[in-house]
């Protein structure tokens, strides 16, 4: 494929994307299954919707709990599917929505109580920001740990608050306040609208650089924050959102059921549902919980009438949720839609691995005449530093990795940060660019300091950088990975379009500056390494940063890869970008970079141009260890030996 | 004063107990980064077979320790095998998911096997209480906790002196180096999993003893043992110890001078203040995110 005519290539990049038309089968072409879904999605509305004109009582209150547990999922997956934090104790919402409806009906009588939804929503919406303030701190493990805890806390207080809630006597609500012959229309109605409220709001955040952060946070959340992803915002909003609306369908639920108590309405075997729900229709898409739910209820309802009750639910539910998360953790949509694509894409060929073309070569312009080394060292050195870096230290236990380490990088230069294995390197990177707290010292860019500052902040203020091992976001494309990164934040930018106007113009100029424009819809996580330490290259400059960091950015790649970064970052530097970079290639750095600086056991002992480098006593010994003896003089010996030793 | 001693001490022998039972808790989180929701369930299935056993035989709840934790060894070995194996190393959170669906089967399996109601399990001992100094022990909490102390002693002599211990240990701190230096992580993980329900067993045998209990139960202990370990530090059996017996001189005082009521909600407070304040705990290691790939 690599080798046809360049010219034809370059005037359709993404062609070989296309696979043979006439290979796939007519029903699973693209339009047809659009189409087809089109028309599934319009007859499960309508029979949704009009479902109470079937007669049977207890069907209908089937379909009403389903589309209470339907809000709920789609509502969970904000968190769930977007951000990656599972939450299992999400029902409470539902049971908040539901005790807030029962409270006010009985404190204003004669008001109906279907007014209060809406507030309900709002309530159980800033509960819920306020249980998102508690994930600034924890992640991993620690977030589904408090979702249960949660539930059991709402449980308690709903127990113990007698004079609001009535203890476990629970609370009685009043008949419906509208005429007989209507029967559950006002409240299916009620329902069927949050549910699409719901869905639209779900599918709006999926199409905004909001929902696009999310996505980031799930993907890598420290990550997320090099690219200025200011995730404890997106958080606390996905959080809200995601409980908006599902506090809403808790008040219609309570108001259905006509009795609310803290054992139905903070109940964990419903809140297994809503998780049932999200994942068996799947995490991340925008109608999986819905189908989810309509499947998981009935089976619910099922087993309770006429399974034998409890005991019957828990083993189902148990062995749902272990069956599912072995055998198909993606979930029924993601699966049918990965299927698909493979009867679609057989005999076609992958991108990922496809040698770059000559199209793809780089248009770097002349190179720029290089100065004497030692001159252009001196020059630089003379100039205001764009980072300064002063008595950092970091340790970890009783493991110094950074000690009192200075120095800093001259504006518009090329400065390079070597040092043995385990020297520290990688740490100054973090502290730097914030993904660690120093313990003490300050760093400074461009005068003002960002030592306390969080990741994204640093990235707000022209800091970019890449990862020694690549940290893409795996399972966006090549061209969202590109638009995620976000050089500022405000609020209403969230709502913005993820990938669109002059923003994906700026990003596919870049992925084109990198080479990798045809890459543009591959998945990032299928890209060979090299491929992806050039896309992260792009990323970072989306952000458009005074200075970048890279770390090892020819570590694990091809020579002629190595070689295009080594000009892509000298383009980059003739355009007035200032880098620091962090590199075991010897060759590379010194060819690359002036100045260098030397650290070893997190101290910086030697900075210069690169010949003064690699002639300093202090720096052979710091690579070649206290027991090498100098046998010579010859620099070239010792020139030699640095190269050695560190290639 | 001698109230407040009297507290101290009744925490602490209970605290030993909960010790015990969050023992297996920290260790296989520990080996395999797996938060065993189905903990508490464990336990209570324990519970169960202990009175099964104390129906048929008659046999002393505390003799019939060494065989619940045979068989909860055996317990803990298949599922490990015929479930926990399969997400070993994806998401915590699907981790999370197989566990408390673990947990639920047992609950629904032992609703259907023992009946909703609760049980207990009465011996000659059960009301008694045994008068040192100024103080009153029941005294199945003194057999308790001495049992529980024993076989954590037992369980860190497995640990630090046995080369299944060395390889359990070595496999939680890091798991690539384990295997290069020749420890089958896979079946070290099984081994660790099984042991850490097998220690549980025995705790489970002791509770019954101590409460009575539902197949509901669960749902409690499972609190109580995560707020412990949290607290602790997940991972670290010191810190589960630490965070145990803190938690038994807690509940001691919340139930003298705050309510009994609010002793089921001391764990899920701990929780939520600990993951907001200091989420690694007393002893929890941090670890460097970074250099993980």
């Amino acid at each position: 494929m690599n080798t046809t005519n360049t010219h034809a290539k370059a005037s359709t990049p993404r062609s070989v994307t296309v696979p043979d038309a006439s290979k796939v089968p007519g029903w699973a072409r693209t339009e047809t299954v659009r189409r087809i879904v089109t028309v599934l999605l319009g007859i499960a509305a309508i029979v949704i919707a009009l479902f109470p004109v079937v007669p049977n009582r207890s069907a209908q209150s089937t379909v009403i709990i389903a589309l209470v547990v339907a809000v709920g999922a789609v509502g969970l997956n904000i968190i769930t599917g977007y951000t990656g934090y599972l939450s299992i104790g999400h029902f409470a919402f539902i049971g908040v929505g539901a005790y807030f409806v029962a409270i006010l009906a009985k404190a204003v009588p004669g008001v109906a109580p279907l007014v209060w939804v809406p507030v309900a929503g709002l309530v159980t919406a800033l509960l819920a920001v306020l249980l998102g303030l508690v994930t600034y701190r924890s992640r991993g493990p620690s977030f589904v740990i408090i979702s249960i805890a949660m539930l059991f806390l709402m449980r308690f207080v709903a127990t113990e608050w007698h004079a609001v809630t009535n203890g476990t006597s629970g609370i009685t609500l009043p008949m419906y306040s509208w005429p007989r012959e209507w029967g559950n229309w006002p409240i299916h109605i009620s329902l069927v609208v949050l549910l699409g409220l719901s869905l639209a709001l779900s599918g709006w955040i999926r199409r905004t650089k909001f929902g696009l952060g999310l996505i980031a946070i799930r993907e890598d959340e420290g990550k997320a924050g090099t690219v200025g992803v200011n995730s404890p915002v997106y958080k606390l909003l996905a959080f809200g959102a995601s409980a908006l609306l599902v506090g809403m369908a808790g008040g219609v639920y309570g108001y259905f059921m006509g009795f609310v108590d803290p054992v139905n309405m903070f109940s964990i075997l419903l809140s297994v549902q809503l998780v049932l729900a999200v994942i068996l229709g799947g995490r991340g898409t925008l109608f999986g919980p819905v189908l989810g739910a309509f499947i998981v209820v009935p089976l619910d309802i099922f087993a309770n009438n006429t399974g034998g009750g409890g005991n019957t639910r828990l083993v189902m539910f148990g062995l749902l949720l272990i069956f599912l998360v072995v055998l198909l953790p993606k979930g029924v949509l993601p699966s049918l839609s990965h299927h698909l694509e493979r009867i679609r894409t057989r005999g076609t060929v992958g991108l990922s691995g496809t040698r770059l073309g000559a199209a793809d070569e780089l248009s770097i312009r002349d190179r720029p005449e290089v100065p004497d080394p030692a001159e252009l060292a001196e020059r630089l050195e003379a100039a205001p530093p764009i980072l300064e870096v002063k008595g950092l230290s970091k340790s970890f236990g009783g493991n110094q990795a950074v000690n009192d380490c200075t120095f800093t990088v001259p504006e518009g230069s090329i400065t390079g940060l070597i040092g043995p294995n385990g020297s520290g390197k990688t740490t100054v990177f973090n502290l730097i660019s914030g993904t660690l707290l120093p313990d003490a010292g300050t760093v400074r860019i461009g005068g003002t300091d960002i030592s306390r500052m969080p990741s994204w902040g640093r990235a707000h203020r022209g800091l970019g950088r890449t990862f020694q091992s690549t940290r893409l976001f795996k399972e966006m494309s090549v061209l969202e990975n590109i638009a995620a990164p976000l050089g500022s934040f405000s609020i209403p930018q969230l709502g913005l379009d993820a990938v669109s106007g002059r923003e994906a113009e700026r990003a596919r100029e870049l992925l084109d500056f990198v080479g990798l424009s045809r890459y543009e819809q591959a998945k990032a996580g299928s890209l060979s390494y090299g491929q992806q330490k050039l896309v992260e290259l792009g990323q970072v400059l989306v952000l458009d940063p005074k200075l970048i960091l890279l770390d090892e950015p020819a570590g694990g790649i091809n020579p002629t890869l190595i070689e295009r970064m080594g000009d892509l970052i000298r383009d980059l530097n003739a355009q007035g970008k200032s880098f620091l970079l962090v590199e075991h290639n010897m060759p590379f750095v010194l060819g690359l970079c002036n100045p260098v600086r030397v650290l070893a056991q997190g101290h910086i002992i030697a900075a210069g141009s690169p010949d003064e480098i690699q002639t300093d006593d202090a720096v052979i010994d710091a690579y070649l260890g206290d027991d090498y003896l100098l046998d010579s003089d010859n620099s070239a010996t010792r020139r030699m030996a640095i190269e050695g030793s560190a290639s | 004063m001698t109230t407040l001693l009297q507290l101290l001490i009744t925490g602490l022998l209970v605290g030993a107990v909960y010790a015990l039972m969050s023992s297996g808790l920290t260790l296989i989180f520990g080996v395999m980064r797996v938060v065993n929701l189905a903990h508490g369930a464990f336990a209570v299935l324990a519970a169960y077979l202990t009175y099964t056993v104390w129906t048929w035989t008659g046999l002393d709840p505390l003799l019939s320790v060494p065989i619940i934790v045979a068989v909860m060894f055996g317990i803990g070995w298949l599922s490990y095998n015929l479930v926990v194996r399969h997400v070993r190393g994806s998401h915590i959170s699907m981790t999370v998911l197989v566990t408390f669906g673990i947990a639920l089967t047992i609950e629904g399996i032992a609703g259907f096997v023992w009946g909703n109601q609760s049980r207990t399990v009465r011996t000659s001992y059960t009301d008694t209480s045994v008068q040192i100094g100024p103080f009153f022990l029941p005294t199945a909490t003194l057999l308790a906790a001495a049992i529980a102390v024993a076989l954590l002693g037992a369980l860190f002599f497995i640990l630090n002196q046995t080369w299944t211990g060395r390889a359990v240990r070595a496999s939680a701190v890091n798991e690539s180096g384990a295997l290069l230096v020749g420890v089958s992580v896979k079946s070290i993980a099984a081994s660790a999993f099984a042991l850490g329900i097998a220690t549980l067993g025995a705790g489970g045998a002791i509770i019954a003893v101590m409460y009575p209990f539902i197949p509901g139960t669960h749902y409690q202990w499972i609190a109580r043992l995560l707020a412990i370990v949290v607290l602790g530090g997940l991972g670290s059996l010191m810190g589960a110890v630490i965070g145990a017996l803190s938690i038994g001189v807690a509940e001691q005082f919340a139930t003298q001078y705050v309510g009994a009521s609010w002793v089921e909600i001391v764990p899920f407070l701990v929780i939520i203040i600990i993951l907001i304040v200091r989420p690694r705990g007393i002893l929890g290691q941090k670890l460097r995110e970074d250099a993980t790939v």
